[in-house]
């Protein structure tokens, strides 16, 4: 059977991340709106005069074009779309967080395109300098909600009962959020208001924000495996976030 | 298995040839075969120099670019402004700025570029390096000189935020559209960092 190649025009993306190859070439991982994130190698992009070698870079929207069937599809073209000023000082590690975050969590050829759109709403906050940790917190909870890894937060995992805002609640790997105990008052602990606010995207509460940073990070850790980010680490290198 | 063995330092120079960029199993096979039929002369001074290089040559205790010296011409030259550091990411890039005969002060070579996804922070890339060279130094100012790209841009960051103690001055090459460039011709990505990045005109 001899199936024709697939060429696909003009679709909006993200570079999340590209490496060298070759000596002109550049295998680039891009986040799609409607294919979802896909390798493509841009050859001779690497050369001076490539018309795309500056193009190619992370944080920036871009038209693509691109062909092939295999896993490994060759871009056509690459056009810049513009809006959204180069991310500077920390936000760029922000940004780092959020791709590695994609690379690692995102399956390939996967779409997800109200993810996307929320990726592209959130580098725009961080090309305006918005406040980073309530723009982070949201899309982290946006990745794991379309994974479908988030637990239910406005009902307790165990009685099925609504989330009481003054009350404790634990994070338990089978049950999901459930009501604190006398035996759990070691583990961590999450203040009903903090499950509700993060139910309703809402951090204005501070300590909603330091509650649910660490929310985050246990379900982020628990899909991530025993590998950590690499951002993880560079960060803990710079006083940066 | 009549020749396997027999070919094996071939194979090994084969194999050995594709460490450099761009070579492929193809032409490392016809490097190794033009070396031992057509030039064993430059075969052996090749082997020589590039052994020599290897043992001789190592980064300049001050500036980290390549040298055979303990500290290299440019550092130990006396007609340079040793008010002024210029970080760079590479010797190539140095090279460039020299070209430009528009800067006399020192340098630093970076010999890389911070990228958290490949699993290069500051301490691969010798920004520790960075701060003894300019602890008690003569500097004045650092003017920070790494691509415009978005690894260069987040390792003129961490530099910004490593040196902001020494209370120094901390500059950051301009960027923008090029001399002789026509606006026409300019690409949209540039004009729109030197939109954002305008400055009042001094005439
Ligand atoms: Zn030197």
């Amino acid at each position: 059977m001899k199936s024709s190649i697939l060429k696909i025009n003009e679709e909006v993306a993200f570079v999340l991340h590209s490496i060298p190859w070759r000596e002109t070439s550049q295998i680039v991982e891009v986040f799609t709106k409607n294919y979802g994130r896909i390798p493509l190698i841009a050859k001779g992009s690497k050369r001076p005069r490539s018309p795309i070698r500056g193009l190619l870079q992370p944080f920036q929207p871009l038209r693509i074009s691109w062909s092939g069937n295999n896993e490994l599809r060759t871009l056509r073209n690459a056009e810049w779309i513009g809006g959204i000023p180069q991310l500077s000082g920390s936000y760029i590690y922000s940004g780092f967080y959020l791709n590695e975050l994609l690379i690692r969590l995102l399956p390939r050829d996967d779409p997800h395109q109200l993810l996307f759109e929320k990726y592209y709403t959130t580098i725009q906050s961080l090309s305006y300098k918005d406040k980073i940790e309530p723009v982070l917190r949201s899309l982290e909870l946006t990745i794991l909600k379309e994974l479908g890894y988030s637990p239910l937060l406005t009902h307790d995992g165990e009685s099925d009962t609504p989330i009481i805002p003054d009350k404790k609640y634990i994070f338990d790997f089978e049950k999901g959020l459930i009501q604190s105990r006398t035996d759990s008052e070691n583990r961590v602990q999450f203040s009903g208001k903090t499950l509700l606010d993060l139910s309703n995207n809402d951090f204005t509460d501070t300590t909603t924000l330091t509650e649910s940073k660490l929310l985050m990070r246990i379900l982020l850790n628990q899909c991530l495996g025993d590998k950590d980010l690499q951002t993880r680490r560079v960060l803990q290198e710079l006083p940066l976030l | 298995m009549p020749d396997s063995k027999k070919s094996s330092l071939l194979d090994e120079l084969v194999e050995a040839l594709r460490c450099l960029p761009s070579v492929g199993p193809r032409s490392a096979q016809r490097m190794a075969f033009h070396l031992l039929q057509h030039d064993r002369h430059g075969a052996l001074k090749l082997s020589t120099v590039l052994s020599d290089a290897l043992n001789n040559i190592h980064h300049c205790q001050q500036c980290n670019n390549f040298t055979e010296a303990l500290i290299c011409d440019l550092c130990s030259s006396t007609s340079r402004d040793d008010s002024v550091l210029c970080v760079v990411e590479s010797p190539a890039d140095l090279l460039m700025m020299e070209h430009t005969l528009a800067y006399k002060g020192m340098y630093f070579v970076l010999m890389g570029k911070i990228s958290p996804l490949d699993g290069i922070g500051p301490q691969e890339i010798g920004l520790p390096r960075l701060i003894k060279r300019v602890e008690n130094s003569a500097i004045k100012e650092i003017i920070i000189a790494t691509n415009f790209t978005v690894e260069g841009e987040a390792t003129s960051h961490a530099i910004h935020e490593i040196l902001k103690p020494f209370n120094i001055k901390i500059s950051r090459i301009a960027r923008g559209v090029p001399v002789g460039g026509e606006l026409e011709y300019v690409d949209s990505g540039t004009l729109a960092q030197a939109i954002i990045e305008r400055r009042e005109a001094q005439f």
